[in-house]
């Protein structure tokens, strides 16, 4: 694979390869997921246009479907997001256990609405983000790929002002 | 016999004529129905369909957006439609023709009318001179709504809750 | 193969149908009509509009009928209560966000979703929440969008991926923020995009060049056939008051299928363009006069009349060139009067330069196979050819063939095309360096098949060492169970066509493949068979008929008058026939556009009429004959060619020219044609001659998609596409090294002492030693032959 002339860094491009390799060679459209995580990871949380070019060109896709994929899921990013990524869960469960008084809280702490980043580019709140499978811990959010559970505001602060 | 001893005597004293003369006077004395045009003008109807017109929304721009459902329904084939795309992107008429010679007023392409751009005015006192002038243009429609519209929009709101 | 046959039951109807099929495709089948917006016939099942719910008995919820096979017993009730309930719930769902424009939408009268909601819709909208509203994005000069009217059916992005090969579109964003986009808003490319208007059920996607043009239901519709490549495909007309608005595929499952080329579908708008020459003119003291029909044919026949008696000018001074896109009327009654006058001096071959076995090839370019057995193939060679865009609908039959069966289908091109399938080899070189590669592959088909070498091809192929890629190019053709190898356009118009094609020939025997031709414009094989070539007369007869000189010589032999029939001699040639024409006494353009070309070499212009304003017959690549009627009035004064030529012939007092209409000039050819049977196999020569490739850098080019005739030349949306060329010249980016030149520098190109400047792309698709100009696009007239040695300097 690495005789394809890439963007891609060295090190995404060995990420990609193995998630390539866990599908069928025919299959290559299957690693698109995880090729976009990888490749959004390096880039400080978001996705250039350059950047799903290259993930197309590397896995042999037409760029529209790239596209779609990354536009569909939520966890990608399209446009420049601030260091830590912070999604708080608003689905049914966690919603039941307040998660509306969190956001608000967040909200008003930081002083940005959901779906915007601070203007020191530290924190990014997520809009919409759906169920992240952990109803038991209502409710609940996400920082940087690490979940924080049974949140309140004081719990909130406490991450949050603990982030970079 | 006795019916035509009866036909005769009725014949002899001209009774049919006094019948009838009987009804002459009956209406000498009634109430005029008579109306004594154009001094006088009989009461009209909101829904009355007279000479066209064409209505412009307040803002100045034209209503018709050049669907051309009034040229699909006239039954008299009277209604000519060219369109094309306006520099803003709209859609709109570059020719709107009716031949008021075909046309038959129906009515129809007022109802037809998704948009309240054709409309048949309380105008009925009209003629033409010359051959070709009885072509309606887009031109001479919109002028005839600029002139009437309050009272185009007052039949419309009169007739609005019966449709 | 038997299938298994299972019974259903549907509406109480009882139906024997394939196990497995699915319930929509059997319910077509039998007239029972579901409703649906996402399923088509010739696209994948995507279930994802959901209008086709019906009811199964047993089933828990109503299914969709596009995704469910049927099954040995099943019971279906498409109307009943459960199952309209169903349908009508979907209808209102679809209604929700579909904006009320349907009286400004070009698909209003002829949309599957006004046609559904009258049938299962609600009177009434329960929806009084805000509407969606999609920005609309400019998608290139043939698709307008109005992407708020999007039902989410993707259609358009499955045939895109199936269909044209190439995914351009695609649904981007999900939930109520899904909307169908291509990507970045870039343009759709592909040549068959157009077919996405006809799919797309509601009016998101409608043709821009006819936009706002005209309502469906007032348009009359006329049957015709496209008039531009050797496929013929079947198109409606769609004409308002005398005018042409649309063009629509017309379905022939042999042709065409449902679909049509972009090039097909929007060349009509070159009907209306303003250089239509609209009244006949005549040159009189070097200044060009309108004039009536009887003093422009009075001043022809006259003329020719006098040279006919003129002893020192001789019938074989006159000469026709004729356009392979004219219809076999309009050919047959042109050789005819040629050939009565005792001319044979006729030649439709424009773009071809060798000649020299023109005796032995077959009676007409013939695919030697069926345009639907194409999609059985299981490995193809094709020689000289960007099929993707010369043809699009075999291009499209191939497509099929590697998606289907994994055919493996390659090409040996003067410049490396891209395909809309997966290419087993694309071997690209120089045009002057085609013949040696094809050679390479004739050398290994004999080493495979152990055969002797044909005699003709020993002294070409002797000694030559074909390379693995051409080894596997043969096994490939001889392990297959259909293969064929195809001449494509640029292998015909190539100066050594005559080896190219022995070599294609040999190859073919050796592999046991069929050997077939792709011909330029749309009528090659009827000029063919209308006698419209100098050694030929009607249906291939080679005896007891005027012989007369071919398009190179008629160049050469400074003729003393010339009849252009449909051409444009700076463009559709390749042969610089300027000089030629300005010689000429009297030179006739019977010609539907004007240009200044015509009017400084032409004598006198007769206005001719377009593919939708006469009648005629195309004789399409597998030899159909397609007649098709004039649909609208000629614009203007103008004329069908047909009727042109039989009242010349008769001013000429030619006999035999009394034909009432053009089904009798059909019919007296037919008659002379039925006894041909079609065959490509021929007489080789005895001799195969190889003109030694120089190392000088050599002219080459092809006939861009959208430049290949006169009205294609007019069609102004399709001029503003991608595949719409411009004169430039293309080198790799080595040549452009050794040239010492840059990319979008501005050179001059010099070639026999002429010479024009033009700018410089480096385009690595052009193989080393060729230099890459367009044809038939303006800027052609200042060179001259299509293929030569050029130079090429920096300005």
């Amino acid at each position: 694979m690495s005789t394809v002339d890439t963007q891609l860094s060295k090190h995404s491009c060995e990420k990609i390869d193995a998630l390539i390799a866990k599908f069928p060679a025919d299959r290559k459209k299957s690693a698109l997921l995880g090729a976009l995580n990888v490749v959004q990871h390096e880039n400080q949380g978001f996705l250039t246009e350059a950047l799903m070019d290259a993930v197309a060109d590397y896995l042999q896709l037409a760029k529209i479907e790239v596209y779609e994929v990354a536009s569909f899921y939520s966890m990608y990013e399209l446009k420049p997001v601030a260091r830590h990524n912070v999604a708080i869960c608003t689905n049914i469960c966690c919603m039941l256990m307040g998660s509306q008084t969190i956001v608000d809280h967040v909200e008003k702490k930081l002083g940005i609405k959901l779906g915007e980043s601070t203007a020191d580019g530290r924190i990014y709140l997520k809009i919409e983000e759906e169920c992240l499978a952990a109803c038991t811990g209502g409710p609940m959010m996400q920082v940087d790929h690490v979940y924080h559970e049974n949140l309140t505001a004081e719990k909130v602060d406490e991450i949050l002002d603990g982030l970079e | 016999m006795m019916k035509k001893i009866a036909h005769l005597i009725k014949s002899f004293m001209l009774w049919e004529l006094l019948k009838g003369l009987a009804v002459t006077l009956r209406y000498l004395f009634s109430r005029k129905l008579t109306v004594q045009y154009p001094e006088e003008r009989a009461p009209m109807s909101p829904r009355f369909r007279g000479l066209h017109a064409q209505r412009r929304y307040a803002n100045g721009e034209e209503r018709c957006i050049a669907c051309k459902l009034c040229e699909a329904v006239c039954p008299a084939l009277a209604i000519t439609i060219d369109v094309a795309e306006r520099a803003d992107g709209s859609r709109r008429t570059t020719r709107y023709d009716i031949d008021l010679f075909k046309c038959i007023y129906c009515g129809f392409c007022e109802e037809a009318c998704p948009v309240d751009a054709i409309v048949e005015t309380h105008i009925y006192e009209y003629h033409f001179e010359e051959k070709g002038t009885q072509i309606m243009t887009k031109d001479k429609l919109l002028a005839i709504g600029d002139k009437y519209e309050t009272e185009i929009a007052a039949n419309k709101a009169a007739d609005a809750k019966y449709r | 193969m038997t299938e298994e046959l299972v019974t259903i039951t549907v509406d109480g109807q009882e139906l024997k149908a394939p196990k497995g099929a699915m319930l929509i495709s059997v319910t077509d089948k039998e007239n029972i009509r579901v409703p649906r917006f996402c399923y088509h016939e010739k696209l994948s099942v995507a279930a994802n509009c959901r209008m086709c719910l019906v009811e199964v008995e047993k089933a828990p919820k109503p299914l969709p009928a596009c995704a469910t096979p049927i099954m040995e017993g099943m019971v279906v009730h498409t109307r009943s209560a459960k199952a309209k309930a169903a349908q009508k719930a979907i209808m209102e769902f679809l209604l929700i966000n579909h904006p009320l424009d349907c009286p400004i939408c070009d698909q209003g009268g002829e949309c599957e979703l006004q046609d559904m909601a009258m049938a299962y819709g609600q009177d009434v909208s329960q929806y009084s929440e805000g509407k969606r509203v999609v920005l609309d994005k400019s998608i290139g000069p043939l698709i307008a969008t109005e992407l708020t009217r999007c039902i989410h059916c993707t259609r358009c992005v499955r045939f895109g991926e199936e269909i044209a090969g190439v995914r351009e579109m695609g649904m981007t964003n999900r939930g109520e923020r899904a909307r169908i986009a291509t990507f970045m808003n870039q343009a759709v490319t592909s040549e068959l995009s157009g077919n996405v208007i006809d799919l797309c059920p509601v009016g998101a996607l409608t043709a821009k060049p006819s936009r706002f043009a005209a309502r469906a239901w007032e348009m009359i519709q006329h049957a015709s056939v496209a008039p531009h490549d050797c496929v013929g495909s079947n198109v409606f007309v769609h004409v308002l008051r005398h005018d042409v608005i649309r063009v629509v595929p017309r379905d022939n499952e042999a042709i065409n299928e449902v679909w049509i080329s972009d090039r097909d579908r929007f060349s009509y708008e070159g009907i209306h363009s303003e250089e239509r020459l609209t009244t006949p003119m005549v040159k009189h003291n070097g200044e060009w006069k309108r004039t009536d029909w009887d003093t422009a044919m009075g001043v022809v026949s006259d003329k020719i009349k006098a040279m006919l008696e003129d002893d020192a000018i001789g019938v074989d001074k006159i000469a026709a060139l004729v356009s392979p896109n004219s219809t076999l009327e309009e050919l047959y009654l042109a050789q005819k009067l040629m050939r009565s006058m005792g001319s044979g001096n006729i030649d439709h071959r424009l773009r071809q330069s060798d000649f020299s076995d023109q005796n032995s090839v077959p009676v007409m370019p013939w695919l030697g196979q069926d345009i639907e057995d194409l999609e059985n193939l299981n490995a193809a060679l094709l020689i000289g050819s960007n099929v993707r865009k010369d043809q699009p609908m075999i291009s499209h039959r191939l497509r099929k063939a590697v998606v289907n069966n994994g055919a493996q289908i390659s090409f040996i091109n003067p410049r490396t095309y891209e395909f809309n399938f997966p290419v087993a080899s694309n071997i690209s070189v120089a045009q002057q360096r085609l013949v040696n590669e094809l050679a390479l592959i004739a050398a290994a088909a004999y080493k495979a098949s152990k055969n002797a070498m044909a005699p003709h091809l020993k002294n070409i192929l002797t000694g030559l060492k074909p390379t693995v890629e051409h080894k596997a190019i043969i096994s490939q053709l001889k392990t297959a169970e259909k293969s064929t190898v195809l001449m494509g356009n640029l292998a015909s118009m190539h100066p050594n066509s005559s080896v190219l094609r022995a070599l294609a020939e040999a190859i073919a025997i050796e592999t046991g493949s069929v050997l077939g031709y792709l011909s330029e414009g749309a009528n090659a094989a009827g000029a063919w068979l209308a006698g419209a070539v100098p050694h030929r007369g009607v249906a291939g007869e080679s005896e007891n008929i005027v012989q007369g000189y071919h398009a190179g010589e008629i160049n050469n032999q400074s003729p003393a008058a010339v009849i252009l029939l449909n051409v444009e001699p700076e463009l559709d040639s390749v042969h610089a026939m300027k000089n030629t024409l300005a010689q000429a006494d009297m030179v006739v353009a019977i010609t539907a556009f004007d240009s200044p070309t015509l009017r400084e070499t032409a004598n006198v212009l007769l206005p001719a009429a377009t593919f939708t304003e006469t009648s005629g017959t195309f004789v399409n690549i597998e030899g159909a004959w397609q007649s098709f009627k004039g649909v609208c009035p000629p614009q203007g004064d103008a004329r069908p060619a047909w009727k042109i030529l039989r009242v010349l012939a008769n001013l000429l007092d030619q006999k035999d020219f009394d034909y009432m209409s053009s089904e009798d000039v059909r019919n007296e050819l037919r008659s002379q044609c039925e006894s041909i049977v079609l065959s490509n196999t021929t007489v080789a020569d005895a001799s195969i001659e190889m003109n030694p490739a120089g190392d000088e850098l050599m002219r080459s080019g092809d006939v861009p998609m959208y430049a290949g005739d006169a009205l294609l030349r007019r069609a102004t949306s399709l001029q503003k596409t991608s595949d719409a060329d411009t004169f430039c010249l293309r080198v790799n980016s080595a040549e452009a090294a050794r040239l010492g030149v840059m990319g979008s520098d501005s050179v001059s190109v010099t070639q026999e002492g002429l010479s024009a400047l033009m700018n410089l792309v480096i385009d690595n698709s052009v193989p080393d030693g060729s230099a890459w100009i367009p044809m038939a696009i303006k800027g052609n007239e200042q060179l001259g032959n299509a293929f030569a040695a050029i130079k090429v300097e920096k300005v």
